[in-house]
């Protein structure tokens, strides 16, 4: 059984280097999934996945072990990931509805092009829905529904009470199936109200 | 119908944490209870199960390499391709290292002969000098042939300033006879003319007198 993240942190602090190799390893992709669903970039994400490691990386004698390191992590790349929306906004350059529009290997290949091409369809009507939602709604989602993070985490990672996690998740998941159902999707319709 | 508890802060953080799976014992039960009572709360969380759905269409793009550093997949048209032009550069790797080898060791045998023609040079000229007599007091030699080079050269000055000296004396000998000479037929032709005008007797002298005086110069 490997170390855990807090152990990792502890070595790399005591001026074990490598370990922080192993934090690397470990948390890269999902940062690095995390900031391409925030900026529909793969180039910006891999920048922003660097750049909070390295940010970490520095800060980490800093590094109290008050949150979980993940979230302290996932805390680094959103502000990164915010800044960069923020410039993005100012200079006007790129929207994000243009990025999303350029991602043809978004869906995993399955048999069925038919299929193929609804799953295409739901996805992009998904990104589309979720980058038009407010920013605060739109990392909790993204970090609840893709990141998988508990609330606790998120709520360290933004650094906001549980409760004001919840609250934005719920009110994005309201939205969201707004925005769904405006644009047809299929599974966001009602279902038959079935006794739990 | 609405849910009576709307507004319900606390039922709707628990709706939230049964949605996804983080809630306790306690709230779970609490929640299912108010479901079990509630149809516009149930037919809400059924809304929002098949929302989550939804988005799980939404992956990351994992056929793009960046984003799948392992186990990624080629097409097999693409895996040929590669094999094939790994093939092709092998092919050109082996061909390429023979050939080069082959004028390696065509250079490494020329090298060879070229230093063995220099090392018998060498061997050739060690012994021409352990040969060679014992050498010679060159500072004396030349000391002798600088001492004896100076003495031909006295000897040769002299002898230019004897001969030298020798046609002057000649040369002034000459010059004295063939002005006497000289005089001579003058005077010869002065006691020709002597006997024929008075008149021109007097222009002749006067004539010779300047004849005279310019030998003397001379």
């Amino acid at each position: 059984m490997g170390r855990s993240d807090e152990e990792l942190v502890e070595a790399c602090q005591a001026g074990e280097a490598s370990a922080f190799d192993v934090l690397v390893a470990r948390w890269e992709d999902r940062i690095r999934g995390a900031a391409f669903r925030f900026l529909g970039s793969e180039e910006e994400a891999r920048d922003v996945a660097q750049e909070a490691f390295l940010k970490a990386y520095r800060a980490l004698d800093g590094f109290k072990g008050e949150a979980r390191f993940s979230s302290w992590l996932y805390q680094i790349a959103t502000n990164l990931c915010r800044d960069r929306l923020r410039r993005r906004k100012t200079r006007a350059t790129v929207s994000l509805e243009a990025l999303e529009e350029t991602g043809p290997g978004m869906v995993e290949m399955r048999p069925g092009a038919h299929e193929r091409l609804l799953e295409r369809d739901l996805a992009q009507a998904v990104r589309r829905a979720i980058h038009a939602l407010p920013e605060e709604q739109r990392e909790v989602i993204i970090l609840k529904e893709y990141q998988e993070l508990t609330f606790l985490e998120i709520a360290q990672a933004l650094d906001v009470p549980v409760s004001t996690v919840k609250t934005r998740l719920y009110r994005g998941l309201g939205q969201l199936r707004l925005r769904l159902e405006r644009e047809g999707v299929r599974s966001a319709a009602p279902l038959p109200a079935t006794a739990p | 119908m609405d849910c009576e508890r709307v507004g319900d802060e606390g039922l709707r953080d628990g709706m939230m944490d049964v949605l996804y799976g983080e809630a306790d014992a306690a709230v779970r039960a609490c929640v299912e209870e108010h479901l079990a009572g509630c149809p516009a709360c149930r037919e809400e969380m059924a809304r929002l199960r098949a929302l989550r759905r939804d988005l799980a269409a939404w992956r990351l793009p994992v056929a793009r390499p960046s984003f799948t550093p392992r186990g990624v997949v080629l097409p097999r048209w693409l895996a040929a391709a590669a094999l094939l032009l790994l093939g092709f550069g092998a092919t050109l790797g082996v061909t390429g290292y023979v050939s080069l080898r082959h004028a390696l060791v065509a250079q490494e045998a020329r090298a060879s002969a070229l230093e063995r023609q220099h090392r018998e040079a060498v061997q050739a000229l060690a012994a021409a000098r352990e040969n060679r007599p014992v050498a010679l007091d060159t500072a004396a030699l030349l000391a002798s042939l600088d001492a004896r080079i100076d003495e031909r050269l006295r000897a040769n000055e002299s002898r230019q300033g004897e001969r030298l000296e020798q046609r002057l004396v000649d040369w002034e000998e000459r010059a004295e006879a063939q002005r006497r000479v000289d005089m001579a037929r003058v005077a010869a032709s002065l006691s020709y003319l002597d006997g024929r005008h008075g008149q021109q007797l007097a222009r002749t002298n006067e004539l010779m007198g300047y004849v005279l005086e310019a030998s003397q110069k001379r």
